[in-house]
């Protein structure tokens, strides 16, 4: 077991066959470079896609009503709906609210920290909301209060907003009064109107209704106590765990049968709108891990292929080095470190493709830049495909027998 | 030096069964000079195999330096192949991709040798046949009688007790297989064992022993002291 690794001599063999080992290693450098960045977009993808909205999420769901009986007081119907909701058993409370995170759909707004300077102004989803809102959803409060009833403004669509106060989320705080966090309790900041409006309370997440954005409001948010009073309502319901299911089918009976002439609509959990939310990016998702797949089976074809042809080009060879004292071992052993000589070739000139690859995709699309692991473990991970793909061929090799050194075919 | 006792060889295919060796019996001593011969297919290249523990046996006994190698396994016989045996082929075997150093240091990678040994043994080697200025020279580069020059390197390098060479003029013409056949019975003036295996009548009359094979048997077997007088005062 004392015989050497023959580095040089492998080495020396393998830059007689250039051609061969350059086709081999630029496939493993490729297959490295989209492996390691497709790796990159899945786990941007993947934390996207399970990012929290900062709700209560497993135990939510929402529901529209679209009332069309002119004769109705709309004020009189939401507060029955809401009422007769909140005395369900298994419901948490409930909520009317003009939007609902990761549902895809709301409003946003930019706001700054002084009146009149419109070109400072950071954007941020609002939510409308009623006194019930924090605890429907079940958001952290981590400074301040929350809304009381008497915070509360109601009015019709074709009044202005009296509302003028408001809960953002840590990150909007953040972005607006940078280093200020739960400090900025207190602080006014001005609407597109350049009415203020001050801050009472800061949640610790309240994701925008479109957190699936890449280079949009994905965390910025305020909760506004500005009611719009008109016939058309989305009611937030938080049930008791395990209770969801049961009651937004209870929850439609009931307000279908409740006797007034209305459509109701997307009654839909907070999962299942995170599912549509999400799709593109699970597709996408899906789409790479395809990629991914099908690349290292066509290098670990590719490399099983090379290493085949080159051991039945070189059978008399290999008979020969057994003639000439190699144990099945040595042959193995001759094989796999040829192999690792071209991947590591391979690996090599990959680390250099992968980050200018990705470099180019930051530059491009956005997409976040590699941690510096990622290279070095897809430079490891080809390296044992590589050995893994040539174990087959070479142990193959090593049972050559001695014989075809003087075999008088080859 | 060698001693095969009833060796039975058999090959089956699904066609036919060949009894390559038939009770073959053969001793050869040590220093000894010996040129096998036979028409094709009589089972020199078996015999030559079994001798240098390429290939395995049905039955019989086969002593070499004495030790039985009758049940030694593929690892055994691998170690014991690079440390007592040399061989030469037809067709040189020399490695394509591999300079004439590095062809030459093949064996000796086998043995674990440290790079400084290895390299005066190598170096050494190639000038005994007269091309150690070639050494960083492919075997493509080389004239055929260079190259067995080279793979005559190669089996020497090692230092074995014991040289197996099957037809290694065969490729060559007859100025270069004479220049061959000179170094060969230099190298067995020196004390190495040598079987060699050839087609050439006039060669095998003119050594020292030859052993004649026929369908698996010695049919033959010459002992021509002149030859060995004649090269000894040659010498
Ligand atoms: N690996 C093998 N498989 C089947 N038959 C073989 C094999 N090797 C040799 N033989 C047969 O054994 C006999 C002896 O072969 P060989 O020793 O090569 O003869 P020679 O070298 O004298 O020409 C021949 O009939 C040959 O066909
Ligand atoms: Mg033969």
């Amino acid at each position: 077991m004392t015989s050497s690794l023959e580095l040089g001599p492998i080495t020396r063999a393998l830059m007689r066959n250039k051609l061969g080992v350059v086709l081999i290693a630029l496939q493993i450098a490729f297959t490295m470079t989209v492996i390691v960045n497709a790796i990159d977009i899945i786990h941007d993808r993947t934390l996207k896609i399970t990012s929290p909205t900062g709700m209560e999420e497993d135990d939510i769901f929402s529901i529209r009503s679209f009332g069309f009986d002119s004769s109705i007081n709309a004020q009189v119907l939401i507060d029955e709906d809401l009422d007769m909701i909140r005395q369900l058993p298994g419901v948490v409370d409930a909520s009317r609210v003009n939007a609902v995170p990761a549902s895809g759909s709301g409003s946003s707004s930019g706001y700054a920290i002084e009146p009149g300077r419109r070109e400072l102004t950071v954007p941020a989803a609002q939510y409308s909301v009623d006194e019930h809102a924090l605890n429907t959803m079940g958001l952290t409060l981590v400074a301040g209060r929350d809304f009381t009833p008497e915070d509360v403004r109601r009015r019709t669509a074709t009044e202005t907003r009296s509302a003028d106060q408001i809960i953002v989320s840590l990150a909007l705080a953040e972005e607006m009064f940078p280093g200020e966090g739960l400090q900025a309790v207190g602080r006014t900041i001005y609407s597109a109107e350049d009415k203020p409006l001050r801050i009472i309370g800061i949640v610790e997440r309240l994701q925008s209704p479109w957190p699936n954005a890449t280079d949009w409001i994905v965390e910025r948010s305020l909760m506004i106590p500005d009611v719009v009073i008109d016939n058309s309502s989305i009611y937030l319901v938080r049930t008791v765990p395990g209770q969801r299911d049961a009651l937004m089918a209870d929850v439609e009976e009931r307000l279908a049968g409740a006797g007034y002439d209305r459509i109701l609509m997307n009654n839909k959990s907070v999962a299942q709108m995170r599912t549509e939310l999400y799709r593109m990016d699970t597709a996408m998702a899906r789409v790479l891990y395809t990629v991914i797949g099908t690349l290292i089976f066509i290098t670990a074809l590719g490399i099983i292929g090379l290493a085949v042809f080159s051991i039945n080009k070189r059978r008399k060879q290999i008979g020969t080095r057994r003639a000439l004292g190699a144990t099945r071992g040595g042959i193995l052993r001759y094989l796999l470190v040829e192999n690792l000589l071209i991947s590591a070739a391979g690996v090599l000139f990959g680390a250099v493709l992968t980050i200018g690859f990705n470099i180019f995709l930051v530059r491009t699309f956005d997409i976040p830049r590699l941690d510096w692991y990622y290279a070095p473990l897809g430079m490891l991970v080809l390296l044992l495909l590589g050995q893994m793909a040539a174990l087959g061929p070479a142990v193959n090799a090593s049972r050559v027998a001695p014989a075809q050194a003087i075999s008088p075919s080859h | 030096m060698l001693n095969m006792i009833n060796i039975n060889k058999r090959f089956r295919t699904e066609l036919v069964q060949t009894q390559a060796l038939a009770d073959f019996s053969l001793e050869v001593k040590e220093g000894e000079f010996v040129t096998v011969t036979g028409p094709s297919g009589c089972g020199k290249t078996t015999f030559l195999n079994i001798a240098g523990l390429l290939e395995t046996f049905d039955s019989g006994q086969y002593l070499l330096d004495g030790q039985d190698v009758s049940h030694m396994n593929d690892y055994q016989r691998a170690k014991l192949r690079n440390q007592k045996i040399g061989f030469i082929f037809q067709s040189f075997n020399l490695m394509p991709d591999l300079n004439l150093f590095d062809n030459v240091d093949v064996p000796l990678r086998y043995r674990g040798m440290g790079a400084a040994e290895r390299r005066e043994r190598i170096e050494r080697a190639l000038e005994s046949v007269g091309l150690l200025a070639r050494k960083k020279h492919l075997p493509s580069q080389l004239s055929g009688g260079q190259q067995q020059r080279v793979a005559i390197a190669r089996a020497l390098v090692g230092e074995p007790r014991f040289l197996l060479a099957d037809e290694p003029t065969g490729n060559l013409d007859s100025n270069t297989a004479a220049g061959v056949m000179e170094l060969l019975q230099e190298i067995n003036q020196q004390g190495t064992t040598i079987i060699m295996v050839t087609h050439d009548v006039g060669l095998a009359s003119r050594s020292a022993r030859n052993v004649h094979i026929l369908d698996g048997r010695i049919q033959s077997d010459v002992i021509n002291s002149d030859v060995i007088n004649s090269e000894s005062t040659a010498a």
